[in-house]
């Protein structure tokens, strides 16, 4: 029986929720009488959140670079790449055009007046930047110059969904007929979706060079300072805060995570573990 | 290794899992994290089509457990943390087994060319009005 005191504090990305939770069932079985304290961010939030002096125990982010850029050595020692994967374009039975759209003419479909799509925030969320890379990708994959700003230009505000959580959310409520997410998101909450071409969608690291060309200008860990950050394909990582007061605590979790079990969930959360 | 194991081993292995046989081979030249597989795979002159993440990593997880591999975390010291896999002595034999099916499937296609171009010839002769009988 654990001390009913230790509260094992985890900050993730909100795309890491049911992740989370599912491996926490485990856990608390392992651990009966710990109390965890959980909260869903967009991960760029996230990692300022803990620069900004928000005490957390584990840092699970949707993006492993976010660790060596806003963290690392500071308050994070080291961090294990767990997950993998893609962008796509999501969308349910009720979004416009949905009999119609493939991965040769999503761009058309999507840039039609009665069509509305939508992005997260990439100050706060990396599936936000992400989006624009893949739009800046398929720029040059399809010889489409121009393509980006077109697709910003149609695209509903960043600001109104500004995590990837919140927007599948808006696309399951009918709020959007299409959004650019994570397939695990489209898998977790029962959207239909469509593959973009591996060459554009982030996930193969056989195109890490073509990624990199693509750039985003976010919010710097400076404020009112800018920072460009390149296209890599898609890794999430955790690690355990250097101030934490329960590191065998929060490694076992890590154990947990990366582990058969861990593996299973991720596998059934629409993840690729790795 | 005898002639039997090698058509056993045809007969139980898909030809999809060829890619098996290509991880095994890159990781018996150089213990690798999923990464850069996918990268050293896809940049090799034997791979057998694009490979994907998930491709790559379920084939990964698959021979882990079953032994033909084996793993552990690696602590990155300028960037993340990876799981680092090498081959195992089984791995090594798997991969031989692999090879011999390999070259008896060369000689096997080379055989059906030879007979094809023999083929391709009495074709073009019939169509020139030879007859061969």
């Amino acid at each position: 029986m654990m001390d009913s005191k230790k509260t094992l504090r985890i900050i993730h990305a909100g795309a890491l929720q049911r992740v989370v939770e599912n491996c926490l069932e485990h856990f608390g079985k392992q651990n009966s009488g710990l109390n965890v304290e959980l909260k869903g961010v967009g991960s760029r939030e996230g990692a300022k959140r803990l620069l900004s002096g928000e005490k957390y125990d584990l840092i699970a982010l949707a993006d492993q670079a976010l660790f060596s850029e806003l963290l690392v050595p500071e308050l994070v020692e080291n961090y294990f790449v767990f997950a993998t994967d893609q962008i796509v374009i999501a969308y349910d039975r009720f979004s416009k055009g949905n009999k119609e759209i493939t991965q040769e003419n999503w761009v058309d479909m999507l840039l039609k007046p009665q069509v509305s799509f939508a992005r997260s925030d990439h100050h706060l969320d990396p599936g936000g930047y992400r989006t624009l890379m893949v739009w800046q990708l398929a720029e040059k994959f399809y010889d489409r110059p121009g393509l980006c700003s077109t697709m910003e230009a149609s695209c509903i505000p960043y600001s109104k969904y500004p995590k990837s959580s919140d927007l599948a959310s808006a696309l399951f409520k009918g709020k959007v007929d299409y959004a650019f997410l994570y397939s695990s998101q489209a898998e977790q909450f029962g959207l239909q979706y469509i593959n973009l071409p591996s060459k554009i969608n982030l996930s193969n690291p056989a195109y890490a060079s073509f990624y990199d060309q693509a750039a985003v200008s976010v919010e710097s860990k400076t404020p009112g300072q800018n920072v460009i950050i390149h296209g890599k394909p898609i890794e999430f990582a955790i690690g355990i805060a250097n101030s934490t007061k329960y590191p065998e605590l929060a490694k076992a979790f890590i154990d947990l995570l990366t582990g058969l079990e861990g593996n299973l969930i991720l596998e059934e959360s629409g993840f690729i573990p790795c | 290794m005898d002639d039997s194991m090698i058509n056993n081993y045809e007969v139980t292995i898909p030809i999809e899992r060829s890619i098996q046989a290509e991880l095994l081979l890159l990781l018996g030249q150089q213990p690798s994290h999923g990464y850069e597989l996918i990268q050293r795979l896809n940049e090799a002159d034997f791979k057998s089509g694009e490979a994907d993440a998930a491709t790559v990593y379920r084939n990964l997880r698959r021979m882990d457990k079953d032994g033909l591999i084996k793993s552990h975390w690696e602590v990155g010291e300028s960037g993340p943390g990876r799981r680092l896999y090498e081959l195992t002595p089984q791995g090594e034999a798997s991969l031989k087994v692999w090879a011999q099916y390999i070259a008896q499937q060369k000689v096997q296609l080379k055989n059906f060319l030879q007979e094809y171009l023999l083929f391709e010839a009495s074709l073009s002769e019939r169509e020139n009005g030879v007859n061969l009988i």
